[in-house]
């Protein structure tokens, strides 16, 4: 088997010809072939392949279409896979090697191409005295990149491989190179690796204008609706319409709660659209949760009533499938485009020399203390009136509270110390699942509900409508499991150590 | 991972043509591939162009001192590694005769290889000797080319007894005609009869030809310098009846 192999990039200068004659006067090499192909990097839009340190190359040629999955650090092929066409999601993929080791990053998401390069392959043998291949030498020839020369080492032969790297760092001059041709190939497009997460990074000042602030937070949000925004209209994946989603929501949710940092008519008026986008996009997430709890949902029934329940997903794709062509047709309507450029513009436009919102002034900091501060005491008391008696709306009300604290925690978080707020986001998140699960098997018991009786207006089988009262069921289970944990989470987020940071952190007092 | 013994009492039967070229099908069909070239005379390593030297020689191999791992060589060729001969390799029977449960002693150091390969073809010298017991121990399967002639047929025999009367019932010993001459009467007669009276013989015939002995000189398997002849097909037929076998 071969080994991992070893890259040098040759100089500007240096073609594969020329690397070739200087090379072939050292050592004994035989040119085994040469081919023009193609090479495609694939990842998914918020870089799971490569968060996970791997990178995914599709390589065609006349020849030969072939996907590496390569691991970023060593370059040793972890899987490859003769294919034609790139299938988009993982559970496409023939089973086998390559799927194993990229379902788990990707999940849901989709294999997106990033970038094409086209080269020139060139495969060498060099031989030692029996003719015998002792080391395999690829050089790839880019019409925009330097060169690069992989020494792919075959085992028991290391002494042969040692001499050649000998050759071209004394010899030829050449260095082991550190930087990959993605990374390089993404310099020359103007990007570079992991330049999208949905996870929040605004680098605010203690000491920022309450206004400015809240700017550069909108203008963060607004940008994450706007990578999205293709993705989701395309539905290309269902995780651009979620990070959109977030992103409205966060917008929401710092409208609400940064208080008087923007002019009140401002925030009214464009509280009012993203209170729109939140309800537009609200039906197509809907569907596309439930089609990716399906899998789970069948896996929940009795052997005998698994088959039975696949009509509801012909029935919820076909709901999602319109649900999405809604969206997209709002998404690209005059009055969706209009409000949106206005708030980017409005983003944008210089700030007066003194704010005249209430706030507008204050530091950035100030805010966020008293914010933060203020909204987890409204946690602290929602979560104590809840009692073993209280109802549903309650955890809701709860959830909701909950969420607002949590965006205000992420929106401002690089202005605390970064281990304590990590932390105690940490906890928040670990209590909002409690509550976030109750909140979705309730709806999700209500929608199935509902999807069965509009199934039964269509002729659907009798079995498949008992599948779905099982189903009901099931969930209605869960959402018990998830009440009953309530109190125990709750105790668990207000315990003494946690309290102690909130107060230490945004209150300033020990 | 399987293990693969090409093995026959008699010599010159066609044993390392076997291994090397159904090591070579086993590689290209994506099998991680290793061929142990058990043989002193190192005909399997210098089909493969490499060297007939194992560091430490037989007495170490068989010790233990150096993993196996280590002492294994790439082939030219995708998915498939060898572990070369050793004229030291004359010795095994004694150097395995020291060591307890010699028998059981390949087996042990093949282990470790487990994840690495899914098919492991051993090329076994003839005779039957203390080496052949530790390869009957280790294997799975006992492909035992035959040349069809009398006295060929007489070693068969042989070995079926032994494997009964060891009761080596782990193995399962797959029999197939090896240089087979079709101009030859008593070749054609003796395939004839005997594909009646065992039916265990496999299928696939492997002909006694000149591009096989070509092997020599090309220094390569026989499907690497030649795509279509009888004889490639022959050992494509071999490779699918023990993949049959296999599954």
């Amino acid at each position: 088997m071969t080994a991992t192999p070893q890259y040098f990039e040759l100089p500007a200068n240096l073609t594969a010809k020329k690397f070739i004659a200087r090379l072939s006067k050292k050592v004994d090499l035989h040119i085994a072939s040469q081919q023009y192909s193609i090479k495609t990097f694939y990842d998914s839009f918020d870089w799971r392949l490569y968060n996970a340190e791997k990178i995914c190359e599709f390589t065609h040629s006349q020849q030969l279409s072939q996907l590496s999955l390569i691991d970023k650090n060593s370059g040793h092929i972890i899987a490859s896979e003769e294919l034609e066409q790139l299938p988009r999601f993982s559970q496409q993929f023939p089973e086998g090697l390559f799927r194993q080791n990229i379902a788990p990053e990707l999940e849901m998401r989709a294999l997106l191409p990033l970038c094409q390069l086209p080269f020139e392959i060139y495969r060498l043998n060099i031989f030692n005295k029996d003719q015998k291949t002792v080391l395999r030498v690829q050089i790839d020839e880019y019409e925009s990149l330097n060169n690069r020369v992989q020494l792919i080492p075959l085992k028991g032969y290391e002494k042969a491989h040692l001499k050649v790297v000998n050759i071209l760092h004394n010899i030829l001059e050449i260095s082991p190179s550190n930087c990959t041709v993605l990374n390089q190939a993404l310099k020359q497009q103007g990007r570079k690796p992991k330049d999208y997460s949905s996870k929040l990074a605004i680098k605010l000042k203690p000491d920022m204008r309450g206004d400015k602030a809240s700017k550069l937070i909108y203008k963060h949000l607004l940008q994450a609706m706007q990578v999205n925004e293709a993705g989701t209209i395309a539905d290309t994946d269902t995780e651009f319409l979620h990070d959109f989603r977030v992103a409205v929501r966060r917008t929401r949710a710092g409208l609400s709660q940064i208080k008087n940092t923007l002019p009140a008519k401002v925030v009214a008026e464009y509280a009012d659209f993203f209170a729109w986008l939140g309800q537009i996009t609200g039906p197509t997430r809907d569907l596309d949760v439930y089609l990716l709890s399906y899998q789970h949902y069948k896996a929940t029934l009795p052997l005998s009533l698994r088959a039975d329940i696949e009509p509801l997903y012909a029935f919820l794709k076909l709901k999602q499938v319109h649900a999405q062509k809604e969206l997209s047709k709002k998404l690209k309507s005059p009055k969706y485009n209009k409000q949106l450029v206005a708030w980017e513009q409005y983003l944008n436009e210089s700030l007066a020399k003194k704010g005249k919102a209430g706030h507008a002034n204050q530091s950035i900091k100030a805010i966020a203390d008293s914010r933060i501060w203020k909204v987890y005491q409204r946690v602290l008391k929602e979560g104590n009136a809840i009692t073993e008696q209280s109802p549903a709306e309650a955890l809701h009300d709860l959830r909701k509270t909950c969420k607002k604290l949590r965006y205000l925690m992420e929106f401002f978080q690089n202005l605390y110390a970064q281990e304590d707020i990590k932390r105690s986001i940490k906890a928040l998140k670990g209590f909002q699942t409690v509550l976030g699960d109750f909140q979705d098997y309730e709806i999700q018991e209500l929608s199935i509900k509902q999807f069965s009786e509009e199934m039964m207006q269509q002729n659907t089988s009798s079995n498949t409508l008992l599948a779905m009262g099982v189903l009901v069921q099931y969930l209605d289970s869960m959402k018990c499991n998830a009440r009953n944990h309530f109190a125990e989470q709750f105790e668990l987020f207000v315990q003494a150590e946690n309290k102690a940071t909130f107060k230490r952190l945004f209150t300033n007092k020990a | 991972m399987t293990i693969i013994a090409s093995y026959n009492i008699k010599g010159g039967v066609g044993k390392t043509s076997t291994a090397v070229n159904l090591a070579y099908l086993a590689a290209q069909h994506n099998y991680k591939t290793l061929i142990w070239d058990l043989d002193p005379q190192g005909a399997s390593s210098y089909y493969f162009r490499v060297k007939p030297k194992v560091k430490g020689g037989s007495k170490d191999l068989i010790a233990g001192t150096r993993e196996l791992d280590g002492l294994i060589k790439a082939t030219d060729f995708e998915n498939l590694d060898l572990l070369p001969a050793d004229f030291s390799f004359r010795n095994l029977d004694l150097v395995l005769d020291e060591r307890k449960k010699p028998t059981r002693r390949l087996k042990k150091l093949l282990a470790p290889l487990n994840k690495e390969y899914d098919i492991i073809f051993l090329d076994c010298p003839p005779n039957i000797s203390l080496l052949s017991e530790a390869v009957f121990e280790a294997s799975e399967l006992l492909l035992s080319p035959i040349i069809p002639t009398t006295l060929s047929m007489r070693t068969l025999e042989q070995l079926k007894k032994y494997i009964k009367d060891n009761k080596l019932k782990h193995i399962q010993l797959l029999p197939f005609f090896s240089m087979a001459d079709r101009r030859k009467k008593m070749h054609r007669e003796i395939i004839d009869t005997l594909a009646e009276k065992h039916p265990d013989i496999l299928q696939s015939i492997i002909p006694y030809a000149s591009d096989i002995e070509r092997m020599g000189l090309e220094r390569m398997p026989l499907n690497a310098y030649i795509n279509k002849s009888r004889s490639v097909e022959a050992y494509q037929s071999l490779w699918q009846e023990i993949l049959t076998v296999l599954k």
